[in-house]
């Protein structure tokens, strides 16, 4: 029972045409599976209601995020983190934040109803939101809202972050809570974006050594970041045994990205996406609910999601990308990455610093595994 | 930053004629390492936990008594410092004293105290990140002016710096590390590398000057 969740009104959370995280990557991997003639059968959430989000954010942050989405004036917004260029005020973004988020509702009750074992959530992943502040992007935490729903059922859930970005926002909603597992692995916040995500973050009070974060030095490579995520994920779900896996799968970390600095290829995510599905089978009672997430070189994206989408269910991954889907989208953006689906051999240029770079990713695991030993009982 | 803003007010003082025992045990309790020494009311000396272990040690000379009173071991006079004194003096004062706290004295009364622990509380306060933010490490020329075009460029791309930290690189130049709310550092540290200046974090920041 694999399902795939998507509503064309996620669309309207929209910042912009100047703004990142644009519409137009999803529209991409619609159009990519279109062309390549692979059937996209969504099921469609219910639009959810703002007091649903008062579940996860403060009671005010929502109506002051509702009001400005209606085009109301409203003081002091700069507290809430809005009015950014990161986060600008845009007629209907709260409702277009809530359409996603009322697709990964679904998928969380989907997965508690028996329904479905593995859920593609097609939008969603807003990791930066916090309880009361908008961040990176991020309005309404989608990914807090699905994880609660499943704590209300008794499960307890683990939350993977792949976004090359830390997730903090679920990071900090679960901070103290021992139902809720999270894990990131992320670029290292010595300059990018939010800054947190150190190793030194493990939880507060019950939730101590159930929050884990492993920064991972800029220009990281495949190989090095597969290493990190086996030595780090394996150990912690076999330990914690989840009801269910909830996956932040941003596609930000590709080598081609312009807002971070890790080395993955789309043949890495491949690899990366069937560990993640092993990991399911063998510590999470099979149950996953998979979301998107950043990623802004719109080729990479939308050829990563593709994959995505394509190996949930369960489909043949094409060697060559359909002429018609090429030649559109090289008019509209302008670069491309090739004819083919994967990304070319020696896709950039060598890294000087690898060594070095596998070394310091190697010793931040062992850090890690020895900062919690003593509470994995 | 004041020491007022940093310090613990109401500490927990002693007499002078209280035992050291008792003194050892008030410090177990409270968790504490420093005492303030009152009598009717005026500051007359300090006592740390390492004075009572050293005076009392049986590696020492001629260890005191247990029993003694406080005002056998206690340092005086006490160096102090005031509630609206800036925080770098107290530190100045303490790293060139190499002592671990200052009483914090206001015309005679004694109101609060300030130790390394504090000082080490507001180093985070100045150089952590508090709120969601890219870290920009940029050097630029030690004269008028540098500052406010920087910031323009920032301004201009609406986006909130968070925290400025600056400090002078022995007269070469001036390195001002900021904490900016975007998700863009790269494309902002290109266009500060631009304006001509100097990008040392993020790396590999590459622009026409």
């Amino acid at each position: 029972m694999r399902k795939v969740i998507y509503h064309p009104k996620y669309k309207e959370y929209d910042l912009g045409p100047q703004h990142p995280f644009s519409p137009v990557r999803v529209k991409m991997v619609l159009e990519l599976l279109d062309s390549l003639g692979i059937p996209f059968n969504p099921v469609q959430p219910e639009l959810i209601s703002a007091d649903r989000l008062k579940e996860i954010h403060e009671p005010d942050y929502v109506d002051i995020v509702e009001a400005v989405s209606n085009g109301e004036a409203a003081k002091d917004i700069g507290q809430y983190g809005l009015g950014t260029g990161d986060n600008p005020v845009v007629r209907g973004m709260a409702e277009g934040a809530r359409w996603q988020c009322a697709g990964s509702l679904l998928g969380a009750q989907l997965l508690i109803n028996g329904q479905a074992e593995s859920v593609l959530q097609m939008g969603g992943g807003f990791h930066h939101a916090r309880r009361g502040l908008a961040a990176g992007f991020c309005l309404y935490n989608d990914l807090a809202l699905a994880v609660k729903t499943m704590t209300d059922h008794g499960w307890h859930v683990a939350y993977l972050d792949l976004d090359v970005h830390h997730g903090d926002g679920v990071q900090e909603i679960y901070y103290t809570s021992d139902k809720v597992m999270t894990i990131s692995l992320h670029e290292s916040g010595e300059y990018i974006f939010p800054g947190t995500g150190w190793l030194h973050e493990l939880g507060q009070g019950m939730g101590r050594s159930l929050k884990l974060n492993l920064p991972l030095e800029p220009y990281t490579e495949g190989d090095s970041y597969l290493e990190s995520l086996r030595k780090i994920t394996e150990p912690a779900l076999a330990w914690f045994r989840p009801n269910a896996l909830v996956v932040q799968a941003g596609a930000d970390a590709h080598f081609s990205d312009p807002l971070a600095d890790i080395m993955l290829t789309t043949q890495n995510y491949q690899k990366i996406f069937s560990y993640i599905f092993s990991l399911v089978e063998k510590y999470c009672y099979n149950r996953v609910l998979i979301t998107l997430g950043g990623g802004y070189s719109f080729f990479a994206t939308a050829r990563i999601w593709t994959l995505l989408y394509l190996m949930q269910q369960r489909y043949e991954i094409p060697a060559e990308l359909p002429g018609s889907w090429l030649n559109r989208w090289r008019k509209i953006i302008g670069t491309d990455a090739g004819n083919n689906f994967h990304d070319r051999e020696k896709a950039y240029r060598k890294i000087p610093r690898k060594g070095d770079i596998e070394r310091v990713n190697q010793a931040m695991a062992i850090r890690l595994l020895d900062a919690v030993a003593g509470d994995w009982l | 930053m004041l020491i007022r803003e940093v310090m613990h007010p109401d500490p927990i003082t002693i007499a002078p004629d209280v035992s050291l025992s008792k003194a050892y045990s008030l410090m177990n309790r409270e968790n504490i390492r420093h005492l303030p020494v009152l009598e009717s009311g005026k500051l007359v000396g300090i006592v740390t936990d390492r004075d009572l272990r050293l005076a009392t040690s049986k590696l020492a000379e001629h260890p005191f008594d247990p029993q003694v009173e406080i005002r056998e071991v206690m340092s005086h006079p006490v160096r102090t410092t005031h509630s609206n004194d800036p925080v770098e003096m107290a530190t100045q004062i303490m790293r060139e004293l190499k002592i671990g706290c200052l009483p914090v004295v206001d015309e005679t009364v004694l109101v609060g105290i300030v130790t390394n622990a504090d000082l080490l509380d507001a180093m985070l306060r100045l150089t952590g990140v508090h709120l969601p933010s890219g870290r920009l490490d940029i050097g630029m020329p030690d004269r008028p002016g540098e500052l406010a075009r920087l910031t323009k460029i920032i301004a201009d791309r609406n986006i909130n710096i968070h925290s400025i930290l600056t400090y002078s690189e022995a007269g070469k130049r001036m390195r001002m590390v900021l904490r900016v709310n975007t998700m863009e550092i790269h494309a902002l540290a290109k266009d500060i590398c631009e304006a001509g200046f100097e990008i040392l974090w993020p790396p590999h920041i590459i622009c026409v000057k």
